[in-house]
């Protein structure tokens, strides 16, 4: 194993500081720079000349949500397979089953979820 | 090392079998389960060793710890009852979720890398906000689980970054490492100590000890009841522990940089737990600020680091949890008692006339707050006791004199609910007890009075 | 061992009637009183043996936390003798007592009541710190719970005031013995005043600051003593007399083997204080219960009063008066026991506890004035009565300790009488309220707790020696211990 000084987490302490500080300086910045104009007018609800009617907040399919998630999910776990595929013949066989594992805990629960019926958008 | 493979495997099964004749079988199979995975533990007995490259220690204490977070486990268990209460309840995926949890508590007990204790607090607090918005037509359950779980990545992250920092110190993650390191040489990087307060936030938020208690009140308010004492017993004891790893086995040479942050973080939490707790309505409120007090006592017990401090804090998570279980058990046993807008009724005031509808759960009412106040006869004295007499020395003195006034407060909250016990009430009905509840509550309550009478037979064996 | 199973005896009689179902009140009554008269024969008999010089029947010692050099040590001296003789006795009364009242429930009253009679031998006879600490602390317990559930409307609160009040000395005293154990590394009383002794002044004083908090609590004495009257007269008649003749005990008997000897440069340095405050007390309690009206007030105050100085003359540290605090102990636990069931049983028959209410009694109840006036005469310290060897070693002691102070103290003899007189006069002389024209004389069964009582008033005024040549071995012992700093 190599042997890291402190010094090397320099480029993290800095990650930090510039994060930190990036963040401040929006926020401080946007308030200096952003013109600012208040009056009765501007703060009306205002929707292409049209009084504006109901929620601002409209409902969307939560099913939507769900395949997004599920996307996601396997999504992530192609990146795990990617340096797996990479390292395929040092790990061997014990990588291969391993993986084999891997894969069928993520079909079972993607089998879960079918069951479940989450990817079944006619029903109720 | 074996609980862990095994109930990564049987909480999936669960969730099959969640299909299977409407899921009745769900709950006995998780006993079962988490029976065999109890056993299981046994096939490592005398062998210490470690596995998973080094990743995990197994050694016959950790063993004793995976033992009591599974028949915690057990207890927990059988008192639910398969979330009848909780409208669209899915009751397979969370008896899965808490077997995949103890997955995590086993892990941060018995880590050797510190990735290992991450991955442990991940994999239980992820099932644990999971749990907490169960209800999902309660707004309190949804309120407690965003900001469980909102606060709870945030100290996740700031876990993680303190990993890294310590990486950064010593390079290593072994805590063997970590502490064959600090012995040798004398000057410590700042990384290090940077490192070092940063894992110490993010476990004591875990713990739930001041002044990173913020979520305490509303997430154990809000989540159903059997998730509370699932927080308030495995949880706790798996961060102790985990806690107990970090501080004594590897940064004990550390000692005097880490004890003043401890010694603030116990006042505090003994002050705020304490006080907070003495104008609660809500049972499992005042349950919530009494753990943060459990969690300054625990802080107690790793104050100093003593060749007993093991022992003590296994005794008080022990006496704590068994406690624990008989109070929110109870609370649960009375959960068809209403308030007028058709909730389970969670105040103390659900205690009315327990005494005559009910002695029987009224004397385990009754024990349980008594060992929780540290009352002599029950566990919870002696476990003081122990925590105690391994903090006594002459530099944090003040603290135990301060712990023990507080007790004092303590008793005051304590025995609200052993006065409402006894008040009169228009109901006269009395109340039937499941049997399986019987059982477990006379378990508990006697183990409880046996730790009192006998703490030897405890303390002695480990 | 003869001592363990004193104190098994009522433990496992109290889980036994808990336990096995299908037990009534009335059988519970019968096994407790029996098991309590069977305890008191067991004293009896280790007293007997304890005359003859064999200690070996009353020690018993077993490792209780091997760890933590803990151990189940009971052994009785002849201070201990004394008490646990009150302890067995009391509960036998107290049994009588609360099976001639209806009370509801009742085999739980005779569980309670066993349990506090347990917890109260191994109080008194406990060697060992850590299992004084625990007796000390769940005694209380039963008694709380039985003055919660039998008390009067307002006892839920009053009773609670009280048992936070100990608690919170107790909490303080645990907190000193802890920090003697790790100095000390041991919980044996005796050892540990080795390590009191070796102690700097200042750690001392705090240590002794705080058994005087707990043990002032638990008496009560000035100024911790405001749970006290509320608390006796809210409580069932039998939780009165354990608290006022049993459990006020543990505090004085705390003073003797606990506070002084462990820290005795503490003692040395403000124990003229102390004094000065349980002087103080006696005297305000004093005034106090002349002003009261109702009975049990009159009562409480006065054993207030009776508390302080016992505590005085404990905190001489001279001969006699540990003496005569323990022979008051008993007397005043004898005296108190009768005068709170005398005005139980007044209530029950007038329905009233206050001396507007009744007067003249003497009239219709003749032998319950005669026995009223002996117990009554034991409390003023009359001559020839229990209370006067006592009250005169104890004012000796604080005259020989300081003179201001031993005069100041005499004038309690004086406040005694006037106010228990005070009340005789009013509720047993006078004029005979019309309502009160039908009352009964006492009955058979009350005959056979007050006739033993005024015999034990009469019987230790006589023959005082009886209790002072049995307890000068270990109050020398104490003297001796408290006059080498």
């Amino acid at each position: 194993m190599t042997d890291y000084i402190p010094q090397d987490y320099q480029p993290l302490l800095f990650q930090l500081v510039l994060a930190l500080g990036f963040i401040i300086f929006t926020i401080l910045i946007t308030h200096v720079l952003g013109p600012r104009l208040k009056n009765a007018a501007k703060d009306a609800p205002f929707e292409c000349g049209i009084e504006s009617v109901g929620d601002a907040r409209a409902p969307l399919a939560v099913r939507y949500f769900l395949i997004a998630i599920l996307f996601v999910l396997f999504d992530v776990e192609i990146i795990f397979m990617y340096p797996w595929a990479v390292n395929f013949l040092k790990l061997g066989w014990f990588g291969f089953v391993e993986m084999l594992f891997f894969v069928t805990f993520l079909m079972a629960g993607f089998y879960y979820i079918i069951r479940k019926g989450v990817l079944n958008w006619e029903n109720d | 090392m074996y609980p862990i493979l095994f109930l990564s495997f049987s909480g999936l099964i669960t969730l099959f079998l969640g299909f299977f004749q409407e899921g009745k079988w769900v709950k006995p199979a998780t006993i079962l389960f988490l029976a065999i995975a109890s056993i299981s533990a046994f096939i490592d007995w005398n062998k210490p060793g470690a596995y998973f490259f080094n990743m995990l220690q197994v050694n016959n204490f950790n063993l004793l710890l995976s033992l009591v977070i599974l028949i915690t486990a057990i207890l927990i268990v059988a008192i639910s009852d398969n979330f009848k209460e909780i409208e669209y309840a899915h009751s397979a995926e969370y008896y899965a979720i808490m077997q995949f949890s103890l997955v995590g508590a086993i892990m941060m007990t018995n880590f050797q890398s510190l990735i290992m204790l991450f991955l442990g607090v991940e994999i239980l607090s992820v099932s644990m906000y999971v749990l907490t918005g169960t209800d999902k037509r309660n707004l309190r359950g949804n309120e407690a689980a965003i900001k469980y779980f909102l606060l709870g990545a945030f100290a996740t992250g700031i876990l993680l970054f303190g990993i890294a920092m310590i990486y950064g110190g010593v390079g290593a993650f072994e805590i063997d490492a970590i502490s064959g390191t600090l012995a040798s040489n004398q000057a410590q990087s700042l990384f290090l100590y940077i490192g070092l307060v940063m894992l110490l936030i993010g476990l004591l938020f875990k713990l739930a000890a001041a002044p990173f208690h913020f979520w305490t009140p509303d997430v154990y308010e809000g989540a159903p009841t059997i998730f509370t004492l699932f927080m308030a017993t495995i949880v706790k004891t798996a961060v102790v522990f985990a806690l107990y790893r970090i501080l004594h086995q590897s940064f004990q040479n550390m000692h005097l940089s880490w004890s003043y942050i401890l010694a603030g973080c116990i006042a505090l939490s003994l002050i705020i737990g304490n006080l907070s707790a003495v104008k609660q309505i809500s049972f499992k409120r005042m349950l919530a600020f009494s753990s943060i007090s459990h969690a300054g006592f625990l802080l107690l017990g790793l104050l100093h680091v003593s060749k007993t401090a093991d022992k003590s804090l296994l005794f008080y998570s022990v006496s704590y949890l068994l406690a624990s279980t008989s109070a929110f058990g109870v609370l649960l046993a009375l959960k068809n008692e209403r308030t007028e807008n058709g909730r389970s009724n969670e105040n103390i005031s659900v205690f009315k006339g327990l005494a005559t509808r009910s002695p029987f759960l009224s004397a385990v009412l009754i024990i349980s707050m008594l060992s929780l106040a540290g009352i002599p006869l029950t566990g919870g004295f002696w476990s003081k006791f122990y925590v105690l007499t391994d903090a006594a020395n002459d530099q944090f003195f003040y603290l135990i004199v301060l712990a023990l006034l507080l007790t004092a407060v303590g008793v005051y909250y304590y025995f609200k609910p052993i006065i409402t016990v006894f008040e009169k009430s228009d109901i006269q009905e009395a109340i039937t007890i499941n049997p399986i509840f019987k059982i477990i509550f006379v378990l508990t309550t006697l183990g409880t009075l046996v730790l009192g009478l006998f703490p030897d037979l405890l303390y002695g064996m480990i | 061992m003869l001592i363990l199973i004193l104190l098994l005896l009522p433990l496992i009689t109290a889980i036994a009637i808990a336990v096995i179902p299908g037990i009534s009140g009335q059988l519970s009554k019968n096994i407790g009183g029996g098991i309590s008269l069977v305890n008191f024969l067991i004293f009896i008999y280790g007293l007997i043996q304890f005359q003859k010089g064999d200690t070996v029947l009353l020690d018993y010692s077993h490792v209780w936390l091997s760890n933590a050099n803990i151990n189940f040590s009971l052994s009785a001296d002849g201070i201990s003798q004394v008490l646990l003789g009150l302890v067995t006795f009391i509960t036998m009364v107290v049994i009588h007592i609360a099976g001639s009242f209806d009370y509801k429930q009742s085999s739980l009253l005779y569980i309670l009541i066993l349990l506090t009679e347990s917890a109260l031998i191994g109080v008194f006879t406990a060697t060992d710190i850590f299992l004084f600490y625990f007796f000390f602390e769940i005694s209380l317990i039963p008694v709380y719970f039985l003055a919660l559930k039998w008390g009067g409307e307002n006892a839920p609160k009053i009773t609670f005031r009280m048992f936070v009040y100990t608690i919170f000395g107790s909490l303080l005293m645990l907190s000193a013995i802890i920090f003697l154990y790790t100095k000390g590394q041991t919980a044996s009383i005796q050892e540990l005043a080795i390590t009191g002794k070796a102690l700097p002044k200042n750690v001392n004083i705090l240590l002794f600051l705080a058994f005087i908090v707990a043990f002032g609590i638990k008496m009560p004495m000035f100024p911790f003593h405001t749970w006290q009257p509320d608390a006796y007269t809210e409580s069932p008649t039998p939780a009165t007399i354990l608290l006022a003749a049993l459990l006020s005990k543990m505090g004085v008997y705390g003073l003797l083997r606990i506070a002084l000897p462990l820290a005795p440069i503490g003692w040395n340095q403000l124990g003229i204080y102390i004094v000065i405050l349980a002087i103080f007390g006696l005297i305000y309690g004093s005034i106090i219960a002349i002003k009261q009206n109702n009975l049990k007030k009159i009562l409480a105050y006065s054993s207030f009063a009776h508390m302080g100085l016992m505590a005085a003359g404990i905190l001489t540290g001279n001969l006699s008066g540990t003496q005569g605090a323990v022979i008051q102990m008993l007397a005043h636990g004898i005296n108190v026991a009768g005068l709170f069931y005398i005005v139980k049983i007044i209530q029950d028959r007038t329905g009233s506890r206050n001396l507007e209410g009744l007067g003249g009694l003497s009239q219709k109840a003749p032998v319950l004035t005669v026995l009223f006036m002996i117990v009554l005469l034991g409390s003023v310290a009359l001559p020839l009565t229990n209370g006067f060897v006592g009250e005169f070693l104890l004012l000796k002691s604080v005259f020989d300790y300081n003179n201001t102070l031993g005069v100041i103290a005499g004038l309690t003899i004086i406040f005694g009488a006037v106010y228990m007189l005070r009340m005789m006069q009013k509720a047993m002389f006078g004029q005979l309220l019309p309502a009160n024209e039908n009352i009964l004389d006492v009955n058979k069964s009350e005959l056979m707790v007050l006739v033993p009582i005024c015999l034990l008033v009469i019987l230790f005024g006589m023959f005082p020696n009886l209790i002072l040549n049995s307890t000068v071995e270990a109050a020398k012992a104490f003297t001796q211990l408290m006059s080498n700093i």
